[in-house]
């Protein structure tokens, strides 16, 4: 594996819920395109909160939408759904993490456009560790010879991925 | 599902706003470019590079045939699916002569596993193949797994296929044709054309399957390699040659679907009529469309699928994950 391992927000969401997506998707083995789940999700992305600003690219983060909100910048995270709520608040404490590494203080916000709802996050101690202790995992994932086995969870089911585990 | 058009009729192929439009003698239809996996091609078509930049972006691939029914080439877009990762490995397994001959073999075992199953099949409904299974049987086993190099595992695969023709005039018995010997270029008879034009359109459906995968078609391992042409879909195609194409074609002579009338003989050669290309479309991508159930997915995969998931293993193999076993149909 090259030497310059960086941990993506895509990585710390898979990571939460399957370390084998992880892995694959270090070695730009992407899921199948086809997916109707994922195509889903890509309009869902796209199309919410239209007026607001869109993709923000700040060096290896990729931020779904910034906007300032009284003194803080805030970062949102658009969801297709609730399902993996932990694994994209995880997600966006990472980004938070990331910015306040950068020198840039914001505040989070979690945006379930289909469900009409929003929830905040805040970096706060408890969370600053566990964004740090997934990164470690994260990169130990990666430097793995093989991908970690397939193993069958409930997210197999609607996953980009199932007919590449499961052939 | 995603379909794949067949264009017979000679005309216009092009961008239509955001759908793709086929203007013919027949008239004009519009077909949803997001419903569209590949098109090939039989007539003599006009597109522009307008059409081309729109196939890409949809990652729509186009096959093109010759007047005679050759194959003439395949509009392949740029790569969407990159992994440098994987196409090292590929090239990995390709240079290590044992890795390369392992999986040589794996694809003429699933060659011949199916042929027998096909064979398996017409015995137990009372054709007398015995003589034709043995010796089949004989060269799948042993002979298979003691061969040293790419060479013999080629002439293994022949002399099996040698077996395997012959036998389908025991399969036809009463059927207008018959079939002495394998013939390519140019088919000889109406089943040689068959085989080849069914054989070429297999080709097409893996080469398309690739594209939606991590693999590079220009590294294969059973026939050689030489960056210029598309290898690895020859090589999984041999595993689907027997279950698709050929039953494909039992069924459409066995039951008299095709006759005399579908071919034309042009020289030497034999070819299919457009008629005839039509017929063995349609019940290609029947036998395509149908599906069954997958214990590993445990749930309903067509056919179509299953070529994916072939290409999926093959993968899998190359990242060192499982053994690469062929699909090996069971009925």
């Amino acid at each position: 594996m090259a030497t310059d391992i960086r941990v993506i927000g895509s990585f710390v969401q898979a990571m939460m819920i399957c370390p084998r997506q992880v892995w694959l998707m270090s070695r730009q083995i992407c899921p199948d395109e086809d997916n109707v789940f994922l195509e889903l999700g890509r309009l869902i992305g796209s199309h919410a909160y239209g007026r607001e600003r869109k993709e923000v690219h700040l060096g290896h983060l990729c931020l779904d939408l910034v906007r300032r909100g009284g003194r803080e910048f805030v970062v949102g995270e658009v969801k297709k759904s609730s399902r993996a709520r932990e694994a994209a608040r995880m997600q966006l404490a990472f980004y938070l993490y990331e910015l306040r590494e950068m020198g840039i203080e914001a505040e989070g916000e979690l945006l379930f456009p289909e469900e009409r709802r929003r929830e905040r996050v805040v970096l706060d101690a408890g969370l600053i560790q566990q964004v740090e202790e997934l990164k470690r995992r994260i990169i130990a994932v990666i430097y793995r010879d093989k991908p970690p086995p397939p193993q069958k969870i409930p997210f197999c089911s609607k996953c980009a991925y199932a007919e590449l585990c499961w052939a | 599902m995603q379909k794949t058009l067949y264009l017979f009729a000679s005309g216009r192929l092009r961008r239509k706003d955001n759908t793709i439009c086929v203007e013919s003698e027949e008239g004009t239809k519009y077909f949803p470019v997001t419903s569209l996996r590949d098109i090939v091609v039989f007539g003599e078509v006009d597109l522009n590079k307008k059409l081309l930049e729109f196939m890409q972006e949809n990652e729509v691939v186009l096959h093109f045939f010759g007047h005679y029914g050759n194959y003439v080439g395949s509009f392949y877009p740029r790569e969407h699916y990159n992994s440098g990762y994987v196409i090292l490995r590929q090239a990995e397994h390709y240079l290590d002569p044992g890795r390369r001959l392992n999986l040589a073999r794996k694809f003429v075992e699933g060659a011949l596993a199916n042929i027998l199953q096909v064979l398996r099949y017409y015995q137990n409904r009372g054709k007398d193949l015995a003589p034709y299974i043995e010796p089949i049987a004989c060269l799948a086993g042993d002979r298979l797994s003691l061969c040293g190099n790419i060479e013999e595992l080629m002439a293994i695969e022949g002399n099996a296929r040698a077996y395997y023709y012959d036998s389908f005039n025991i399969i036809l018995e009463g059927a207008p044709f018959v079939i002495k010997g394998r013939s390519k270029r140019p088919p000889a008879d109406p089943l040689n054309a068959l085989i080849s034009f069914g054989n070429s359109l297999i080709y097409t459906k893996v080469l398309t399957e690739i594209y939606k995968t991590h693999l590079d078609p220009r590294i294969g391992y059973l026939h050689a390699t030489n960056f210029r042409r598309f290898t690895l879909n020859l090589d999984v195609a041999e595993i689907f040659k027997p279950i698709f194409a050929d039953r494909v074609l039992f069924t459409l002579v066995g039951k008299k679907m095709i006759g005399s009338g579908d071919f034309k003989r042009h020289g030497a050669a034999v070819l299919l009529k457009e008629s005839g290309r039509r017929l063995y479309v349609k019940e290609l991508e029947d036998k395509l469309q149908t599906t069954f159930y997958h214990r590993r997915l445990k749930r309903n995969v067509s056919y179509q699928t299953l070529i994916r998931l072939e290409l999926y293993k093959l993968e899998k193999h190359l990242i060192g994950e499982e053994t690469y076993e062929p699909f090996v149909s069971r009925w």
